[in-house]
């Protein structure tokens, strides 16, 4: 048997830029490692500044998810202040939040992920044809449809903070801007806009509302035979082309999700506090155990991060609360040892855990919570029925969502109060906070502690780093390292099959896998998976 | 047709997002219209990483042209000014960075950590980054203060936080087509044709500015956000109110203080203790005064503003 190690080299944008390596036997990857390349020290440029420079530094972590972090920044100095939040703000930030996921979808969609179904391995399958015309990079009919439509969604945002990406209007205590009539309107006509040219005519083929009646697994099925539209769709080409590629079958991970849950209700947050938020929050926070098919809320104290495996001198395992960043000075790549920026990040509980939609989606089937929070069964049936996650059902769930945000966002465009106020003035002061949000791709949320008027200490954990960490102290291995294995590589020195992995995490980070041939340790190839 | 690589190093993807909210020409655009050949882009080039690599070298070696260089994000020199901190193919970024440049006929710094090294760069500057070739107002950066690129110019910088795309569209359009000859650049190498007006220019606010009534705090549908809230709008060089963002606003429109991020020194302070949307004063003077103005002027020009001002200034001007 020859055994090859690929490694994937870098992954990362928030945590920094990451390297995979996997060992693959009879053309499967049998083990995997994940290390971030970039670092920052986010954390570090943080400390002893104003209490508010989160709300301007951290979204310039990753401006791909910057109203997300925005969203953290603010509401972990909601907590710690004792804020009041007006119900027409709660409103404006989760209006800003969605439209940057709604924003994110089609860019992921077609901008990483679909490009790789135009890759030759799979020339010869019934829709590669179609795919090529459909999906290549800046020329496919839907590719260039799609990128640009993308940016519509973000205009809202611009009418709420000014600009996307790196607005900072949501402060302690409300949100900066204080929208008109003609902003309401003119957010509308930007939905309509998106949803007539983009989402029903190329993504479902069909009207929102017949899209909306689909509640399980057959009732899916049955809408894909039901027209050549919905059969011919985006989403219905994702589907046919994905089983022909076989992307059902692997990537399935640990099993094991989480979410912060995300868009706290505009009457039910209006006095924050860390306690009280799993309550509060419209799309419920859990924690999903395949193994078992049970559900339970997360909360934020269950939250460890082991470094033993990650570029940082801190020694055991530390609640972020606890923990003081401490970059090692030098990092050489050693998987026996430490060898990623990303620390590992566990649940006391229920160790590793994967998040983003897939876990949302998951998450959302559950009967925990709160009864008026939101339920959908559809994924979670999916998933029963389809032997667990995979690559495929993973980006599935991404795809899901869009409806659904897109309606919360035409209610909270009803929902606001013109003549109501947008901003309460705090009054500012020592505590500890915790913001929580859901980014696009998955549970992203901050602590920080305020002391003396300034930041004594802030620690961000991103989707990424749930995601893309290291081993833990106990061996097991980040939940893309666990996805990995099982992959089949038709072709080592191209090895495709690695990116739709590590892409349907949409990681947004930059990877590189270089292939080594074990016996040699000659490279063979690198490619970057998102 | 102009063949471009674009790199990021310390860098949050920002300046990628923004470019691709780019309309008259999309990203798209650039490609089919104005025959520009991406030869690689992190979030969007096909080739895989072997590909990538051999690209990256053929650069440099000259077997492929390399006419615009665009580079995002810092130049990240820790550890111990070995890059190792950032890694890319296997090798420190700054290293494929200093090769590239050398052979590019253009090179663009894109975002303020590529030109000042922003985010990244503000104190204590943990992974000792720099922009392409200056470190905030100090020339010098990555590249060192006499670099040119083989067309003769200096590293462009399209500053901003992130920069707005048709900053970026249009400067890559003036290239490609052959118009580069119009570009000129100001002492920060800013190209002059975005960055000799102010930020204030064309900002809806301009009449409370002139009658000196401020907004107090924020959620008002009135004001000026430079007397209290820290707005840098009167003394920071963009388009922001010329060129709107996505279409439709501007911060200072939408009601959020300019943080003067197309300036070197932002972030201003480092976001000292006090420094945070706060205007920063000194006997009731701001300490950053509009661009030219002079602390006896401005406390008349206050004064007389301020006896002028008419009793609908002080009332709701941006109406339900």
């Amino acid at each position: 048997m020859t055994i090859q190690t690929l490694d994937i080299s870098p992954v990362g944008r928030v945590e920094g830029d990451l390297d995979v390596r996997v060992d693959i036997e009879n053309g499967v990857v049998v083990n995997a490692w994940t290390h971030a390349e970039l670092f920052r020290g986010f954390e570090v440029i943080l400390r002893d500044k104003d209490p508010q420079a989160g709300l301007v530094v951290t979204p310039r972590a990753c401006g791909i998810c910057g109203a997300s972090h925005l969203s953290c920044a603010a509401w972990a100095l909601d907590t710690a202040w004792g804020t009041t939040v007006p119900r027409n703000a709660i409103l404006a930030r989760n209006l800003g939040q969605i439209v940057e996921t709604i924003q994110s979808i089609p860019r992921h969609h077609y901008g990483l992920f679909m490009i790789d179904y135009t890759h030759r391995n799979y020339s010869k399958l019934p829709s590669y044809e179609e795919a090529v015309k459909r999906y290549s990079p800046f020329t496919g009919t839907s590719y260039e449809a799609g990128v640009t439509i993308s940016g519509r969604p973000v205009e809202i945002y611009a009418l709420l903070g000014g600009q996307w990406p790196h607005s900072s209007y949501m402060v302690p205590g409300g949100v900066m801007c204080a929208p008109t009539l003609t902003d309401v309107t003119r957010a509308w006509a930007i939905l309509e806009h998106f949803r007539r040219n983009w989402l029903e005519s190329l993504w479902l083929g069909c009207s929102m509302e017949r899209y909306e009646r689909i509640r399980s697994f057959d009732d899916f099925l049955a809408w894909l035979d039901e027209s050549p539209a919905h059969a011919n769709s985006d989403l219905g080409m994702f589907w046919r082309m994905s089983r022909e590629i076989g992307l059902d079958k692997y990537g399935k991970g640990h099993g094991k999700f989480v979410s912060w849950g995300y868009l706290p209700h505009e009457d039910r947050y209006n006095k924050p506090t860390i306690e009280t938020r799993q309550a509060s929050v419209i799309m419920k926070s859990g924690v999903y155990d395949g193994a078992t098919d049970s559900h339970k809320v997360m909360d934020q104290a269950f939250t460890r991060e082991d470094t033993l495996h990650a570029w940082y001198d801190e020694g055991g395992e530390t609640h972020p609360f606890d923990r003081v960043t401490k970059p090692v000075q030098k990092n050489p790549v050693d998987v026996d040892n430490k060898y990623s920026w990303s620390t590992a990040v566990r649940h006391l509980q229920n160790g590793r855990l994967e998040a983003g939609p897939l876990a949302r989606q998951l998450i959302a089937g559950g009967s925990h919570g709160e009864s008026w929070q939101h339920t959908d069964p559809l994924v979670l049936d999916m998933y029963r029925k389809m032997g667990g996650a995979s690559t495929m059902l993973r980006h599935f769930a991404r795809m899901h969502e869009l409806c659904k945000l897109y309606r919360e966002a035409e209610r909270i465009l009803r929902e606001f109060r013109l003549g109501d106020e947008w901003y309460v003035k705090p009054t500012e002061r020592d505590g500890r906070g915790w913001g929580a949000t859901e980014a696009a791709r998955g549970a992203l949320c901050h602590w920080i502690e305020v002391k003396g008027g300034k930041i004594k200490n802030y620690q961000i954990i991103a989707p990424t780093t749930w995601n893309v960490g290291p081993r833990s102290t106990d061996g097991e291995r980040g939940p893309i390292e666990q996805s990995l294995v099982g992959t089949p590589i038709k072709d080592s020195s191209d090895p495709v099959e690695v990116g739709h992995v590590c892409r349907s995490y949409d990681s947004c980070l930059v990877c590189t896998v270089h292939a080594h041939d074990a016996s040699t340790g000659e490279e063979l190839a690198r490619f970057r998976t998102a | 047709m102009a063949n471009l690589l674009w790199l990021q190093g310390g860098a949050c993807s920002g300046n990628t997002m923004s470019f691709l909210n780019a309309e008259e020409p999309s990203a798209c655009d650039l490609v089919t219209d104005f025959g520009i050949n991406v030869l690689w882009h992190p979030s969007l080039g096909l080739e895989l990483g072997a590909g990538v690599k051999t690209i990256l070298e053929k650069c440099i070696s000259g077997e492929i042209k390399l006419d615009i260089f665009v580079f995002e994000g810092s130049v990240v020199n820790a550890p111990d000014g070995t890059g190792e901190w950032n890694r890319f193919c296997g090798k420190p970024m700054k290293d494929w960075v200093k090769k590239l440049s050398d052979v590019a006929q253009f090179v663009v710094a894109i975002g303020d950590c590529a030109t000042w090294g922003g985010i990244p760069a503000m104190a204590p500057n943990p992974s000792d980054s720099r922009g392409l070739q200056f470190l905030k107002r100090a020339k010098g950066g990555a590249l060192g203060a006499e670099f040119k690129s083989k067309s003769g110019l200096p590293v462009i910088n399209i500053p901003g936080c992130p920069a707005h795309p048709d900053w970026v569209t249009q400067i890559l359009v003036a290239v490609a087509t052959g118009r580069a000859g119009d570009l000129e650049v100001d002492e920060f190498h800013r190209p002059k044709t975005f960055f000799t007006s102010f930020t204030q220019t064309g900002c809806t606010r301009n009449m409370h500015f002139a009658y000196k009534v401020s907004t107090t705090a924020f959620g008002q549908r009135k004001g000026c956000l430079f007397y209290d809230l820290g707005c840098r709008g009167p003394m920071t060089h963009s388009p922001c109110n010329r060129v709107l963002w996505n279409r439709v606003s501007s911060k200072t429109r939408a009601g959020m203080p300019c943080l003067g991020c197309t300036e070197p020194e932002f972030p201003f302070y480092d976001l000292a203790p006090g420094t945070v949307f706060k205007t920063q004063t000194m006997m009731g003077v701001p300490k950053d005064l509009p661009k030219g103005v002079d602390k006896v002027g401005y406390v008349k020009l206050t004064a007389a503003a301020k006896g002028a001002a008419p009793a609908w200034a002080e009332e709701d001007i941006f109406v339900v």
